[in-house]
């Protein structure tokens, strides 16, 4: 069985296992890092066709970050290149984290550099980082609490008034949907991780 | 209880809709959180200035029923709740007045607080210790006694205050099943791994747990004044856990708990946040017209409907999004809505959940006015 297969069966010790054996055995680690986005990009198929779930997910990105963690240093420079640069947090007033955790993993798992400013972070974070990284095309904002929709909108005028028209904005979170789009003047909402996914590699 | 034609007429109709023998829906408050922003009282004295509390709550309440008649509550008011979720979720709770400002809502804190081998003291030594050992690192011992205190000393009171005005409530506490505790004590991205990797352990702690949960509610005297019991199913939706899990650690302590509530007499109330879409059709297994599906319009009730029938009476759905940021017409839109294609039958229309903080007033309005309207 592949290395994909192993990931996208969410064998955790195999896969490692498998990753360790071929980097000793002298294959090119980017080879094995490829593998091992193959194997995610199978996990959000099966996410995708509702067979597979959050959990899932989260046991998939525990895998990936594991073995990226012992890929990656062998990677170099080449391991440096990515599809575009992502700014997430969760909105100010609100401490949820799985859910921003979630798509964190996701899109690294995409190949997206993420920069992540945090938890109930303040407007201010959310325009420094994208100022920080005029490359970032897209800020992705997490809300769980609706009484927190305030803070989506203030940090979604916030970005747009300090210029920032060329970022796209995508909001997420259990109880987000288009009305909170319109609420808050953002782009367009993602109703899983793996919809943060797909939606920021179309607006790259 | 002294009780009163209102109130007894009601409970009647509450039971009826249960038992799907009603004909219209049942109009049904839920908004714990929301009376302090329409009141001169922050959140923070709102629940922790508990008379106070309750009795700005009950003026809230019948301030709508004064414009759109309330047949009942999904449950009262929130004396001190996120104490009470300290004690069932094993984690911290950031709270108002304290870590938050004084408006702010309450919050789990999502950090992992059980380890690994604290799985082994509860297999070794049992829940007490366990409970020992978590609760203190996540509440203070202090607010827990003044907790049950609280309730020790308030709740025959407060349930006397609901029937006065012609409430019943219909939950009166939460059965929070082993899966969602050890999902708070670990954190739920750790718990979920553990269910990866070592799931015949995690079965053999949460058995642990439903036994001494079992002994408790067995053995428990519940008030003349208890109609029902939320049986928690947030973290064990169908749409976050995988069917291996769900199958093994979610369904069957939620069926047994709910059960046993009914062996005392009982209505479970699954409080299911979520969708729980892929496994509906396993509520067919709890038994017939005894028990309440509770929903925060991410389940499919048309679906739900079709596959159980009259099988559970439904309560919700409306979405809290729609109740925070909608207008009234769109609420009254989808409470129409829903009451056509599910019928009125064993309906109770309240919020999807808990109304939020920011619901607007006038939208709560809407949701109990078309509820009580409907033909």
């Amino acid at each position: 069985m592949s290395i994909a297969e192993m990931l996208a069966n969410l064998e955790d010790e195999a896969v490692m296992a498998e990753v360790k054996k071929q980097i000793s055995d002298g294959v090119e680690p980017m080879k094995i890092f490829e593998a091992c986005q193959e194997g995610m990009n199978i996990v959000g198929k099966k996410f995708q066709d509702g067979e597979y779930f959050v959990s899932d997910l989260m046991m998939s990105s525990a895998i990936f970050k594991d073995v990226s963690d012992v890929i990656k240093p062998l990677l170099g420079t080449e391991g440096e290149a990515t599809i575009g640069k992502v700014v997430l947090g969760t909105v100010e007033g609100d401490i949820h984290d799985i859910g921003k955790d979630l798509v964190h993993a996701m899109l690294s798992a995409g190949n997206f550099e993420v920069i992540d400013v945090g938890i109930d972070a303040p407007v201010d974070s959310f325009v420094n980082a994208l100022k920080e990284n005029p490359d970032a095309k897209v800020l992705a904002l997490s809300c769980l609490l609706t009484t927190c929709y305030d803070s989506l909108k203030a940090t979604v005028e916030a970005v747009k008034e300090a210029g920032l028209t060329d970022v796209k904005i995508i909001i997420g979170g259990g109880p987000v949907d288009q009305s909170v789009v319109d609420f808050s003047g953002a782009d367009t909402y993602g109703e899983t991780a793996q919809d943060a996914v797909f939606i920021a590699k179309e607006l790259m | 209880m002294k009780t009163n034609k209102i109130f007894d007429d009601h409970l009647v109709k509450a039971k009826d809709t249960i038992a799907f023998k009603n004909n219209k829906p049942m109009s049904c408050f839920s908004g714990s959180a929301v009376p302090p922003t329409y009141m001169d009282i922050t959140l923070a004295d709102y629940i922790f200035d508990t008379d106070k509390g309750f009795q700005y709550f009950i003026e809230f309440v019948n301030k709508i029923n004064d414009e759109a008649p309330i047949d009942c509550m999904n449950f009262g008011y929130p004396g001190m709740l996120p104490i009470g979720t300290i004690l069932t979720w094993w984690s911290k709770v950031k709270i108002p007045g304290r870590e938050l400002d004084e408006n702010a809502l309450w919050q789990v804190e999502e950090k992992m607080t059980m380890t690994e081998s604290d799985y082994d003291i509860l297999l070794n030594e049992g829940f007490d210790s366990l409970f020992a050992k978590i609760v203190p690192q996540v509440g203070d011992m202090a607010d827990i006694q003044t907790f049950i205190k609280y309730h020790m000393e308030s709740d025959v009171k407060e349930a006397q205050g609901y029937i006065d005005n012609g409430y019943p409530v219909l939950c009166s506490g939460a059965v929070v099943p082993p899966f969602e505790t050890l999902c708070g004590a670990r954190s739920m991205s750790q718990f979920f791994m553990d269910c990866y990797k070592f799931p015949e352990k995690v079965k053999e702690a949460q058995d642990i747990m439903l036994n001494k949960m079992k002994d408790d509610l067995t053995n428990q005297q519940f008030p003349e004044f208890v109609i029902g019991n939320w049986v928690g199913g947030w973290r064990g939706a169908s749409a976050l856990v995988a069917p291996k899990i769900w199958d093994k650690l979610v369904w069957p302590y939620m069926l047994e708990l709910s059960k046993i509530l009914i062996e005392k007499g009982i209505t479970p109330i699954l409080h299911l946040d979520q969708s729980w879409d892929r496994d509906i059709e396993r509520f067919l297994e709890l038994p017939e017209k005894k028990c309440i599906l509770n929903t925060d319009g991410m389940t499919d009730l048309r679906k739900a409907r079709k596959v159980l029938g009259e099988h559970v009476a439904f309560m919700g759905d409306v979405p809290a999004q729609m109740l925070a940021t909608s207008k009234p017409e769109a609420v009254s839109d989808y409470v129409k809505r829903l009451l056509d294609d599910i019928g009125v039958k064993g309906v109770f229309v309240t919020p999807g959940c808990d109304a939020p903080a920011n619901s607007k007033y006038e939208n709560l309005v809407a949701l109990h006015k078309t509820a009580s309207e409907y033909n």
